[in-house]
């Protein structure tokens, strides 16, 4: 229970794509820590990124908005943004924000990096 | 004051914290306020077995509103105060949020996002109010004693009110 408030940024390198697993929470009170690894993966150049939610406890639409800022920079920019392994109370946070229709969603990070 | 036996009841460990089956407490008026949140709810979540599902929505929402109040309503304020009630109604749990902000009631103010764009279009953000209204059963907003006070109802082992 302890770190279960905090939040930390894990990244992995793949063939195609940089991985990127939130672990614990993102709210608006650290969603700073995943939005400056993120632009520090886009700002070096790493367009293509799998999201890995396997880890993620909870997101709120602070978080949300940093994902849509993501995905849409990495498009523009000639890349892509995916999505995995979300928790089906964070599933259901995408569906209603209507970011399933936006965002590529898969079911697992094999299958994430099978799409690219 | 002979210091001997007050020494001892200061120094006495407290007790191990029980899971709270009504919260009523001070957040903060800053975004340290949320992981205050989400540990509330957590005791409150436990005290009541609810579904991790219902947990996370209960803190979705309260979060939102949190973070509405913390960064509009309560920054030019003196001495802003922001209090969290949770407790259960029969078989419903009633969440009240409370500031002494400027009147303002984001349901009838804040605009409604449209979830149908796509991803060059969509607006960044506008989320949060609207999360409130799609999962929770009811939420009220009154102007009470110089307070903005929001009252949440969500049914207990309901589904999300969100078709």
């Amino acid at each position: 229970m302890t770190n279960e408030n905090a939040l930390s940024v894990q990244t992995e390198r793949a063939e195609k794509a940089v991985i990127v697993c939130p672990v614990g929470r993102v709210d608006g009170s650290n969603v700073g820590v995943l939005e400056s690894a993120i632009r520090e993966l886009l700002d070096a150049d790493q367009k293509t990124l799998v999201f890995d939610f396997e880890e993620l406890n909870y997101i709120s639409s602070a978080g949300l908005r940093v994902l849509l800022v993501t995905a849409r920079r990495a498009q523009a920019e000639g890349g892509k943004a995916l999505f995995c392994g979300l928790a089906e109370h964070i599933a259901h946070v995408f569906e209603i924000s209507g970011f399933t229709n936006i965002l590529t969603i898969c079911q697992s990070r094999s299958e994430a990096l099978a799409a690219l | 004051m002979s210091g001997g036996r007050t020494a001892r009841i200061m120094v006495k460990p407290m007790p191990p914290r029980e899971p709270q089956p009504n919260i009523d407490i001070s957040l903060a008026s800053d975004l340290s306020a949320l992981p205050m949140l989400a540990q509330a709810i957590q005791e409150f979540g436990t005290a009541h077995a609810l579904s991790r599902d219902l947990q996370s929505r209960l803190n979705l929402v309260l979060d939102e509103l949190v973070t509405n109040s913390v960064c509009y309503a309560l920054p030019d304020l003196v001495e802003p105060e922001l209090r969290l009630r949770l407790f259960v109604d029969q078989d419903t749990i009633v969440a009240q949020l409370e500031d002494n902000g400027e009147a303002y009631n984001p349901f009838e103010e804040a605009p409604e996002p449209d979830t149908s764009l796509g991803i060059a279009e969509r607006p960044i953000g506008g989320l949060g109010i609207f999360f409130v209204k799609k999962l929770t059963d009811s939420s009220t907003y009154e102007r009470i004693d110089g307070r903005n006070r929001i009252t949440l109802k969500n049914a207990i082992g309901g589904q999300a009110s969100d078709e």
